[in-house]
């Protein structure tokens, strides 16, 4: 029976390459992630495991927890003493002081060499014992030595044409310096630290620019050889002071990498929605494409019943079709994915991320997980249309009519009510009063099932609305449309992919223009500040103190207040906090202070908003216990309580607190207010002239700040968009392949026209509106349910503060459904050519 | 049924409605070659109801094909009224079989998702003209489908259904109208009153029909009848009978 089930696919080539391509993508999509994820692990942790490969220990402060982002380190520094005690213990053969911290390079020509996507700026020193340095190792030049000597990463160095023997600028948290560039540094194949800018120095010139003279930040140690790295750790462990800690180079590189893979798996993650909402979308294809299967074998599967056959043996063959077909199809997935891979990482790059390369990952899990997933699909997808088969009567192989479509049923109609009256119950529910979100996503799963439930039922007549201009295009237009409106279901199915594609596109879509008009009006009602810093790109970590120094010595500037944010652990639970200047904040941010005051925020202080202070039952003078990576556990004192705002949110501390526990704090915004009376655009321009030398940070309007977000809204929403083409591109396969299995099985009728009188062209023309019908349909309904997701989202977003009102770029939408419709157009090219080539006698003659 | 007295004969010039000058049509080539049709020279008169018969595989279908432009000779030239079509392209020769042939085919004549109505002026519509009423409204009613202008081919009887395709064939005024066996499907009635239809369409309305057949009883309908066989026409018969074309077939070997 097996053979029969191949002979099958096999006679049908085009429903076979459009089906095996819709599962195929999807699974791209799937293996595609997984193996940049891989491959971007193996990278990052050869090259953190070549940095550190000279090193055997270190020695450096206990850390209560590992920070993986913000700006700030997470050990404090180290007393010189510590370096004597280490050399001295036996096995040791180099001990030597390392201090690293924020450096920006300027090129020669005074601009900042920015660091991509994310990485920071820093600066570190060189170990003197060249074995100490691993993969860091010197490419060009010699490694710096003195006061004025520094060596740079090879891909700044190159990508900036800065060339030995070239004075070049640094910026430090402190007055910047000139230096001499007199070497380059490579890391093993890889000319950057994953995209991280690294400026070297000899160790007392890094002491005085990156930390603090007399300390360092750790202790690194090479072993004589003796010892396990282990045994040496152990063995210095045991002289050292109390909260003074000794690991191997090995775990500190783990640390290293394992802190990649945790913000990279934010990326893997997004990647693996976007490969299932692919799978999602290609699953209604694999749906279709069985029921038209079961449908043009009904009278071969009758055929098979009245040998006898058991309905099992049907259910069984067509579901090891679908296995099959799953199968082969997620193989040829899993090829492409290494090209969606490197697809991915091309696109990570364009969008400014430098990330390590190596060879491709293709792990043995990525290969299983994604046959697994794709094959698993398909067999759900044909489970409906299998089981509809087995239903079969034996007498209908003896019946010469063809299959009608069956009426959509009552209990349809009445779940998909059900579930629209309910999601949109929840809904309602969820947006009124205190948001509840979990309430507002059942509603929106409840009404997208709803609608892809009810779908069938409404297809019909929607394809008439949307098909009635057509009348005026005579015959072939009245023609697509009756064809479009006569399977509801497969018109549905087909169009309900192109719907789910969009409706994703377009709700994004209002969200983030929502978010973008919101920008100015919420940051007008945040601050009265005239002018901001911020740093020069988007996505460093902040910007040197020294900015907000020179801008304060402006003429017309009144007050200067300088934020910046880090992560800590408050009340058991890891967050970001923001860290401010108390004695200026309330003269430029509109706290709205229920309670206390941000002048007595002191060393120990926090504010808190007056939800989480209404959630905890907190007040002021109530104890929070923080816990700094630093520092370790302490106890701050609630201050003050106030409304968050699209500025300010979450736990504020004083600057001094931040620097105390977690040093090198940088700026990541510097508020500004101008004396009654100065010139705006004047003072403006003296503070960029003051910040010359401080290329790290920018001024800017109000105005330019809210569009500097804007901007970045933008980019994200490209990306996301992108990603979500590929479902649109499956869901328009999805039209390919419906339209092509129609004149499959309409070959007679379309002979006869042609018999009758209808030229290729109107053939054509036919087969092109139906498509364009079926495309409208999912183009106007995904965008209906896209600005109905939107705004509901953006509702439920207005509670907070970053949303202000509901924008709906209406533009946009109207170009998505023209894009559809022109989708449709193309989707129909080959079809409508295979059904204008239909040979005419072949059709009308009754054999 | 009502005898039609509105039916005008188109004008032509000569007195063919169609004709094959040595047309010949082989299927496959070298050795595998079949000759459907072998220097075929003959002309349809127009006003008059011809039938093809022959034995399966003598080429009748074959020669209704060419002489429709639903296929293309080998060798020779058809005409259809004073229009040579064997050199025409496709939309030319489409072009003409929508404004000047009418067919009726045994089965499948009928788009399922047009109505009996919409099914008879499809050819009209295609061509992007809007009907003549009156005339459409004499034809509907001589071949007795008022009551069922307005249903789905499924709901109609095969009778009806050839009925319907009889009514397009005939609603453009067509210069002939082809049949291909158009009773094959039907039981003998609803084949009688097929055949009568095409007969008064013929007889009182001028109308030119060729009809291929195997069934000697529907042959008598014609004013003439075309024997094939081997793909040549080998006798013909005016005015023929059932039972002289029956005793005529047996002597052929069908």
């Amino acid at each position: 029976m097996f053979t029969a089930t191949l002979r099958g696919m096999l006679a049908h080539k085009l429903r076979l390459l459009l089906t095996t391509a819709s599962i195929a993508l999807g699974v791209a999509f799937l293996a595609g992630t997984l193996m940049l994820t891989d491959t971007m692990h193996a990278a990052f942790s050869q090259l953190m495991g070549g940095v550190s490969s000279g090193t055997d220990t270190v020695v450096r402060q206990e850390s209560a927890f590992t920070s993986v982002s913000g700006a700030g380190t997470a050990h404090a520094s180290l007393p010189e003493s510590v370096l004597e005690q280490v050399r001295q213990v036996d096995g040791v053969a180099v001990a030597e002081g390392a201090v690293s911290g924020y450096a920006l390079l300027l090129d020669t020509g005074g601009k900042a060499v920015l660091a991509s996507g994310g990485a920071p700026t820093m600066g570190y020193s060189m170990t003197a014992d060249a074995a100490l340095r691993g993969d860091v190792q010197v490419r060009s030049g010699r490694a710096p030595s003195g006061p004025g000597e520094v060596a740079i990463d090879a891909s700044s160095a190159a990508d900036h044409s800065i060339a030995l023997g070239s004075e070049i600028g640094i910026l430090f948290r402190g007055p910047s310096e000139t230096f001499t560039v007199v070497g380059t540094v490579g890391y093993g194949g890889q000319d950057d630290l994953g995209g991280t800018t690294s400026a070297y120095f000899d160790a007392p010139t890094a002491q005085r620019v990156l930390g603090a003279p007399g300390s360092f930040n750790e202790v690194v140690v090479r072993s004589n050889g003796e010892l396990s790295d282990t045994a040496l750790s152990e063995r210095i462990a045991a002289v050292l002071p109390a909260g003074t800690e000794a690991v191997t180079g090995a775990a500190v590189a783990k640390e290293a990498s394992d802190a990649f893979d945790e913000s990279f798996s934010i990326v893997g993650a997004m990647f693996a929605v976007f490969a299932a909402i692919a799978l999602f979308v290609g699953s209604f294809i694999i749906w279709n494409t069985f029921t038209m299967i079961v449908t043009q074998r009904s009278r071969e599967i009758a055929l098979l019943r009245a040998v006898g056959a058991t309905r099992r043996q049907v259910l069984r063959n067509l579901l090891g079709e679908a296995a099959l077909l799953g199968f082969g199809a997620s193989a040829i997935g899993v090829v492409l994915g290494a090209g969606v891979a490197t697809g991915l990482t091309a696109l990570i790059h364009a969008l400014g991320f430098s990330l390590p390369s190596t060879s491709l990952q293709v792990l043995p899990r990525t290969v299983v997980v994604s046959l697994v997933v794709g094959t698993v699909v398909t067999v759900v997808a044909a489970l409906v249309p299998a089981r509809r088969a087995t239903k079969v009567l034996p007498v209908e192989a003896l019946r010469d009519a063809a299959p009608g479509a069956a009426a959509p049923s009552r209990l349809r109609a009445a779940v998909g009510g059900v579930l629209a009256v309910g999601g949109a119950a929840a809904l309602a529910t969820g947006l009124t009063g205190e948001v509840a979100w979990a309430s507002v996503a059942l509603g929106l799963a409840a009404v997208l099932v709803a609608v892809i439930t009810l779908a069938p039922i409404a297809a019909r007549p929607l394809a008439r609305v949307i098909g009635a201009p057509l009348g005026l295009r005579g015959m072939p237009g009245q023609l697509a449309r009756d064809n479009a409106m006569r399977n509801p279901r497969r018109t549905a199915s087909t169009a309900t992919a192109l719907m789910i594609g969009l409706s994703l596109v377009v709700g994004m879509s209002v969200f983030a223009s929502s978010l973008k008009a919101s920008f100015e009006p919420s940051l007008e009602t945040a601050t009265s500040a005239d002018l901001f810093l911020m740093g020069a790109s988007l996505q460093t970590d902040g910007f040197s103190q020294e900015a907000a120094r020179r801008a304060a010595d402006v003429p017309g500037v009144a007050t200067v207040s300088a934020m910046g944010w880090g992560q800590a652990r408050f009340d058991g639970v890891d967050t970001s906090f923001s860290s401010v200047d108390p004695a200026t904040l309330e003269q430029v941010v509109d706290l709205n202070l229920t309670s206390g005051s941000a002048t007595t925020l002191g060393d120990d202080g926090v504010l808190v908003t007056t939800d989480t202070a209404a959630q905890h039952g907190w007040t002021v003078g109530s104890p929070i216990p923080a816990e700094f990576a630093a520092t370790g556990a302490s106890v701050l004192q609630v201050r003050g309580i106030y409304e968050s705002n699209a500025l300010v949110d979450g736990y504020l501390i004083s600057a001094a607190t931040h620097e105390a526990n977690l040093p090198n704090r940088l700026d990541s915004t510097v508020l500004i207010a101008l004396d009654d009376g100065a010139d705006l655009a004047q003072t403006k321009g003296d503070i960029a002239t003051a910040l010359a030398g401080q290329p790290d940070a920018k001024v800017l309007t109000p105005k330019q700040f809210a569009a500097e977000g804007a901007g970045f809204v933008d980019s994200l929403l490209a990306f996301m968009t992108i990603m979500l083409l590929l479902a649109v591109v499956i869901a328009l396969l999805g039209i390919v392949n419906t339209l092509a299995l129609s004149v499959h099985e309409r070959t007679r009728e379309l002979g006869l026209l042609r018999a009758v009188g209808m030229t290729t062209r109107q053939v054509r023309a036919m087969v092109r509106w139906e498509s364009v019908i079926i495309a409208v349909l999912g183009g106007a309904a995904g965008a209906a349910l896209g600005l109905g997701f939107g705004t509901a989202l953006t509702q439920a977003a207005k509670s907070g503060n970053m949303i202000t009102a509901i924008d709906v770029p209406y533009l946009q939408v109207g170009i998505y459904l023209l894009l559809a419709v022109g989708a449709g157009v193309l989707a129909a090219v080959a079809p409508a050519r295979s059904a204008s080539r239909v040979d005419v006698l072949r059709a009308v003659v009754t054999d | 049924m009502t005898a039609i007295t509105t039916f005008r004969p188109p004008t032509t010039g000569t007195s063919a409605a169609a004709r094959a000058v040595g047309v010949g049509k082989t299927y496959g080539v070298g050795d595998a070659a079949v000759h459907a049709l072998d220097d075929v020279t003959v002309a349809m008169d127009a006003g008059r109801f011809t039938a093809i018969m022959g034995p399966s595989g003598s080429g009748k279908s074959t020669l209704l094909h060419v002489l429709a432009g639903l296929d293309r000779p080998t060798s020779g030239e058809v005409y259809v009224g004073d229009t040579e079509i064997t050199g025409l392209k496709d939309r030319d020769l489409t072009l003409l079989r929508r404004d000047s042939i009418g067919f009726v085919f045994q089965s499948f004549n009928l788009l399922p998702t047009l109505t009996a109505a919409e099914n008879i002026v499809l050819p009209i519509r295609i061509a992007g003209r809007k009907p003549d009423a009156a005339w459409v409204q004499s034809i509907v009613e001589t071949v007795g489908l008022t009551e069922r202008l307005h249903h789905l081919p499924a709901q109609l009887s095969g009778g009806q259904q050839q009925r319907v395709a009889a009514a397009r064939a005939l609603a453009s005024r067509p210069q002939v109208v082809f049949a291909d066996e158009p009773t094959g499907a039907l039981d003998s009635t609803s084949g009688a009153e097929l055949l009568a239809f095409l007969q008064g369409a013929v007889r009182n309305g001028g109308q030119t029909v060729v009809m291929v057949t195997h069934d000697p009883v529907a042959a008598s309908y014609a004013d003439r009848v075309l024997f094939l066989t081997d793909g040549r026409i080998v006798d013909e018969m005016s005015d023929p009978t059932a039972d002289a074309v029956f005793d005529y077939m047996k002597n052929l070997g069908a």
